[in-house]
């Protein structure tokens, strides 16, 4: 269903050009959806929408099939299918408050695939922001600890020669 | 000797007693045997090889360097997270270390199910003897319960529910708390720093960024495999490799043997069709107060009071069919865990350091699907349904109860519903099955077992009882794809317990044994 909703252009999505971004694998109307997605659902979060739509295109071109188009698939969904919450406007063209009631809406669907879909997305946007340093003096994680004390390893291992 | 395939320019054809696709528990324990018996062996792995140095503890970078799909991988309605490795040393690069071995009852229900008479304690204690030795597997020690560990402890003694800390793989571990990222001291003790550098000093070949694609078999025989050695960055070919052998062993896990099995036997009608994951839903709990939730180790407390399951008189189910595992995230994974979103999440986030956590290991009944899509790509169906939801049900209103009794200020059953629970009354009367229907909250699997099982019954199984298919001479199955079912505890030492008495079998029925 998916392939049949238009892809749109970059004068449509003007996002990524304005962010200076050259996309590795998403089309501008993808970032366009991921960077509106993550502005209403990273209420607070010291991370900039536009860093975590980057590190999705990044994962996303580096990943592979079949996740890099079932993840298009779904941002592609999320942008059009705001008539079915009664909206005229598609999702990155409304408030990112309303953005965050539209998204809640399919979490609690009592269809599958539509929580599959808030899932997705939700899951993909706050994975790249918190795996952020940034994020640590939110959650108070003060890194690993290779980051703060140097221990060797407790036994060294022979592999023999390496090629 | 170690190959990486990602520095190789020229095809490479290798000749060899035995070749293993698949360098993890199952892989690694056979090759070893093998290897420190004579046996001319080439191992091929197709993740990457890593070291003690090449982990950071870093979970975007561990995930994306050694975790299948990069870590992203799910089940086609995104409904079941897929937890699992390539590299070489396979899933115990990332796993925790828990080392059970596979209990009796499960053992009996395998003998009397599946014809497996020879999965007696008896014939199997020799072999775990064995590898709980090499691996120096021991009961975890205090030291290495952190303060969620030692609540949960707490609340199961408050409530007289069993539990333990677990064997566990390692030696001398300092406690940094990310095992799951790989050991960079090189205590836990992975195939990686075990079997792995025993196959390479006893003269056999490990090639990593090998991928199997082919397996040769003339006049019912198996007798080579062929693939290709990859850029380890980009995916790309590399080279050619063939591995001609007078034995072929899959040992790539339960997705990655059910792959290769699926793209050569496409007619076969047992292969990926039962696929068991030990579906794992989270409780977490908020303390209050900061606790240490993220060092020692992951899993160092077990509660074992509800894997029997329980029935009612009118023999219904009544409750239990899962254990519970202590464990910790880091805070990208507990982020894309928690089902809330918008200033509510971030809320969650901030009290990252007060929350304790428990995991299930459902012993499920009703197994998924591995398939290969119309584009050739392996893909994954499993539904958590019938009993099994009401497990799920039943595991999250206990470790409900247990986190309350251990002083929790409330319990999040992370649900796109927010449930939270404060009391015995919220219990009963919030957690329902609505919270495990598919996508209602994040569900994981990660001990992936059961797609070309072995067996007596060529219509049920891949494998005869022995390790060998049914119908291709030569060719032998010895990891978690093997396994004829759900283990009910984490699968590792069993997989490592089946895979030795695979190989012991093959050693024997070689005429090597008496050399």
């Amino acid at each position: 269903m998916a392939s049949l909703l238009p892809a749109g252009c970059s004068a449509d999505y003007p996002q990524a050009q304005s962010d200076g971004i050259s996309l590795a694998t998403l089309s501008p109307k993808e970032y366009a959806v991921v960077r509106a997605a993550a502005e209403a659902l990273l209420v607070g979060v010291p991370v900039e929408a536009k860093d975590v739509a980057i590190a999705i295109d990044t994962e996303l071109a580096a990943v592979g099939e079949p996740i890099r188009s079932d993840m298009k698939n779904v941002l592609r969904i999320i942008e059009h299918f705001t008539i079915l919450s009664l909206h005229r406007r598609t999702f990155t063209e409304l408030d990112p408050a309303a953005r965050l009631r539209y998204l809640r809406g399919w979490a609690t669907s009592r269809f599958a695939v539509r929580r599959g879909a808030f899932q997705a997305i939700r899951g993909f946007v706050q994975y790249f922001a918190y795996i952020e340093p940034a994020t640590r003096t939110l959650t108070g994680f003060t890194g690993p600890l290779l980051e703060h004390v140097t221990v060797p390893p407790v036994r060294t291992v022979d592999y023999g020669e390496i090629a | 000797m170690i190959i990486q395939g990602t520095n190789q320019h020229a095809d490479v054809r290798e000749k060899a007693d035995v070749v293993i696709v698949g360098t993890g528990s199952g892989g690694g324990t056979l090759g070893a045997y093998l290897a420190d018996r004579g046996w001319n062996v080439v191992m091929l792995e197709k993740g990457g090889f890593f070291r003690a140095e090449d982990f950071t503890q870093r979970e975007d970078e561990a995930m994306a360097a050694f975790n299948g799909r990069r870590g992203l991988d799910s089940t086609i309605d995104n409904a079941i997270f897929l937890n699992y490795a390539e590299a070489v040393g396979g899933c115990t690069v990332h796993y925790w270390g828990d080392s059970f071995r596979t209990p009796p009852d499960r053992l009996e229900r395998w003998r009397t199910g599946h014809g497996l008479d020879w999965m007696t304690p008896a014939e199997l204690d020799p072999h775990w003897d064995a590898i709980e030795g090499e691996l120096g597997i021991h009961i975890t020690e205090e030291r290495l319960l952190n303060e969620n560990n030692r609540l949960v402890r707490a609340g199961c003694e408050a409530l007289g529910i069993e539990g333990a800390p677990p064997p566990t793989a390692r030696v001398d571990c300092i406690g940094c708390g990310w095992t799951q990222f790989g050991c960079p001291y090189n205590a836990k003790t992975s195939q990686l720093i075990t079997t792995i550098p025993r196959v390479s000093l006893a003269g056999g070949r490990v090639y990593s960024d090998a991928r199997v694609d082919h397996i040769v078999v003339e006049n019912g025989r198996a007798i080579a495999v062929e693939g290709t050695l990859r850029n380890r960055g980009t995916g790309d070919e590399r080279a050619k490799i063939r591995v001609d052998a007078d034995v072929v062993v899959l040992a790539g896990g339960a997705l990655g043997t059910a792959d290769i099995l699926l793209r050569n036997f496409p007619d076969d009608r047992v292969i990926g069709r039962r696929f068991y994951i030990n579906p794992h839903y989270f409780v977490w709990a908020d303390f209050g107060r900061e606790i240490d939730n993220a060092t020692g180790i992951p899993c160092a407390y077990v509660v074992h009071g509800f894997r029997h399951v329980r029935l009612d008189d009118r023999a219904r189910y009544a409750g239990g069919g899962y254990i519970m595992l202590t464990n910790h995230q880091s805070p990208g994974i507990a982020a894309a865990m928690l089902s809330s979103t918008g200033a509510d999440h971030m809320e969650h986030m901030k009290r990252w350091h007060h929350l304790g956590s428990l995991m299930s290991v459902i012993d499920e009944e009703n197994p998924g699907r591995i398939f290969l899509g119309e584009d050739g790509i392996r893909r994954t169906e499993y539904n958590v349904k019938g009993v099994d939801q009401h497990k799920a049900v039943d595991y999250l209103k206990q470790a409900s109860r247990i986190f309350l009794a251990a002083g929790a200020k409330e319990v999040w059953i992370p649900d796109v519903f927010g449930t939270v629970v404060r009391t015995e009354a919220d219990i009963a009367s919030k957690i329902g099955l609505r919270s495990v229907q598919p996508n209602a909250q994040f569900c994981a699997g990660s001990h992936l077992m059961g797609t070309a099982p072995i067996g007596t019954d060529p219509a049920a199984s891949f494998a005869d009882p022995t390790g060998e298919a049914h119908r291709v001479k030569g060719l032998y199955v010895a990891d978690g794809a093997a396994l004829p079912g759900s283990v009910s505890v984490d699968p590792s030492l069993t997989i490592m317990g089946v895979a030795r008495w695979i190989a012991a079998g093959i050693h024997e029925r070689s005429g090597r044994a008496g050399s």
